[in-house]
């Protein structure tokens, strides 16, 4: 693998008793997709926050080009150029699609200011969909909608690593479809990213390679194919075979 | 970037000219109105800033009136000027609310409300307490220190520059980072927005503008004591005005500002209804939040909002 883009070693992350993120280390090569997959309350949310730094992890490390993220405040790795986008939307209601995604023009990384703005939103709303969009509430838009003002607005930081969480949830085909392409079309223009999603097909379509977690440890590492026939992967997704067939 | 609006800066400079030349035109009694109004509008918009436009509630407002008021009744023995002392007075409240936002701003919501409460009233205690300030009994200014239609022109174009700087700053990009963090603090984060340095930011701002309205109020009264600055209903009455008004706008406070300025004269002119002030108040703010959440502003909207609201649809 050339230098990674991303490390993260040995990553723990506690809450009192439970055990979220459990050891978890693994490393992202500039323009890779790489999907995190697992039943649910596998540690994947948990995770992206340890990464954003929403959340503080309990031990381990993770590195940007060879700066330590873990630590920092959300804002600050926003601006060393992580972000990642909410599982539940969180759009700022009462704000025009425009004036959402110029929050994060304005900033993030990027610190773009009149003209140079209006031009990176305008971009950014042709390349998620939403120029139509442009002057409605964020508050009026759909979930489809709402899931690509997530992308926007995290486009428009002028991240290096994107981290899209289930954005491809509660979508319809066609959507899902649509997200796929532009998450490919995000890779081509030179992004990494990494995305936690619950349609298998989509991870395994899209991602080079995935990370499969099931209780906050990782079960299988590798090429989507290859992860998803190994057993523990099965075992963790439809059950122990063998416990099944003794009973 | 803020674009200054050719139409708003002629009706500020207006307002500013009709309030300056209004010592030859008015009574004294109208003036003296007008005063108290112009100092409501200048605590209501001034709080407005960081509680409307940031969504922080600050129930600890007088304490920064008090430190503006303090400085200057504390100085002007010594000859200083008040050319001096206001901007003194402002500067120190600002750095007070530099160093109570820090720790403050850490807690969310009413979590924020209750801490500013708390520091409110430890700033009242502390004054009344300790000698310099002439403890609870408080201080005099020096004879011949007021001059009623200079102050009564400072104060009035204190609130129209308070008004002005409020529309500047709603709508530049740092009041569009305030509306982030209002609306949702954690996505502003994410985004790369600095809450907390924004939310001292614009804390100090308003910290300063009361701060001013302080010295002034000292130069006024020619008298000050924790009873009259540090009272914890004067920091309620500072939230009550925008809210009644429309808090996160801009006309908004002025509306409640001018509406409590006067019902506060009339209150204060009938012995009987002296006492019950707050109550009045209180039955406003319940009736605000039952009937029309976006204040008198959202009802005025609405009233004159005959047609039916348009719907728009994006080519």
């Amino acid at each position: 693998m050339p230098d990674p883009v991303l490390s993260v070693r040995a990553l723990t992350k506690r809450f009192g008793g439970l055990v979220a993120v459990k050891g978890v280390s693994f490393d992202v090569a500039p323009g890779e997709i790489f999907g995190v997959i697992g039943p649910n309350g596998a540690g994947k949310t948990t995770l992206f926050s340890c990464l954003s730094g929403s959340q503080r992890p309990t031990s381990g490390s993770v590195h940007l080009r060879g700066e330590r993220l873990d630590g920092l405040p959300v804002w600050a790795v926003a601006h060393r150029g992580l972000v990642c986008t909410h599982q539940i939307v969180r759009p700022f209601r009462e704000m025009t699609v425009t004036e959402n995604v110029a929050i994060g023009a304005r900033f993030g990384r990027g610190h773009r200011r009149g003209a140079d703005e209006r031009d990176r939103i305008r971009e950014i709303l042709a390349r998620t969909g939403l120029a139509a969009r442009a002057l409605s509430l964020a508050g009026t838009l759909t979930l489809g909608e709402l899931k690509r003002l997530e992308i926007a607005r995290a486009l428009a930081t002028e991240p290096d690593v994107l981290c899209l969480d289930e954005v491809m949830g509660g979508l319809n085909p066609a959507e899902i479809n649509a997200t796929m392409g532009l998450v490919r079309e995000l890779r081509e223009a030179g992004l990494t990213i990494l995305i936690i999603e619950h349609h298998v097909h989509a991870v395994v379509g899209l991602s080079d390679r995935i990370l499969v977690l099931n209780f906050g440890e990782r079960i299988a590492e590798g090429r989507p194919e290859e992860a998803l026939r190994d057993p523990a992967v099965v075992a963790a997704y439809f059950g122990d075979a063998a416990e099944e067939a003794a009973l | 970037m803020t674009r200054t609006r050719p139409l708003e800066v002629a009706g500020m400079l207006a307002a500013a000219g009709a309030l300056c030349l209004a010592p030859s035109y008015l009574e004294r009694g109208t003036l003296n109105d007008l005063w108290s109004v112009a100092l409501a509008v200048v605590l209501a918009s001034s709080w407005n800033l960081l509680g409307g436009l940031a969504g922080q509630v600050s129930i600890g407002y007088s304490a920064f009136l008090g430190i503006g008021a303090y400085t200057t009744v504390l100085l002007a023995p010594n000859g200083w000027s008040p050319v001096l002392t206001l901007p003194l007075g402002a500067l120190l409240a600002s750095v007070f609310s530099v160093l109570i936002g820090f720790p403050t701003f850490r807690l969310r919501g009413p979590y924020f409300t209750i801490a500013t409460i708390g520091v409110g009233e430890a700033v009242r205690v502390v004054a009344s307490g300790v000698s310099f300030t002439g403890g609870a009994s408080g201080l005099r200014m020096p004879a011949g220190s007021f001059d009623f239609e200079s102050n009564f022109r400072a104060m009035t174009l204190l609130a129209v520059a308070v008004v002005w700087i409020s529309a500047l700053v709603s709508r530049s990009a740092f009041g569009s980072a305030l509306a982030a963090v209002k609306q949702d603090i954690d996505a502003a984060e994410a985004l790369g927005v600095n809450s907390t340095r924004l939310k001292v930011a614009v804390h100090a701002l308003s910290a300063a503008l009361v701060g001013l309205a302080g010295g002034l109020f000292a130069i006024n009264f020619q008298y000050v004591s924790p009873g009259s600055v540090f009272d914890f209903r004067l920091s309620l009455t500072i939230v009550l005005m925008p809210i009644v008004g429309g808090v996160g706008t801009v006309a908004g406070p002025v509306l409640g500002a001018i509406l409590f300025g006067w019902l506060q004269l009339k209150l204060l002119s009938t012995p009987a209804l002296l006492d019950s002030s707050l109550f009045i108040y209180g039955a406003l703010l319940i009736a605000v939040m039952l009937f029309e959440p976006k204040g008198l502003l959202g009802l005025v909207k609405r009233l004159l909002a005959r047609r039916p609201r348009r719907i728009h649809v994006d080519a």
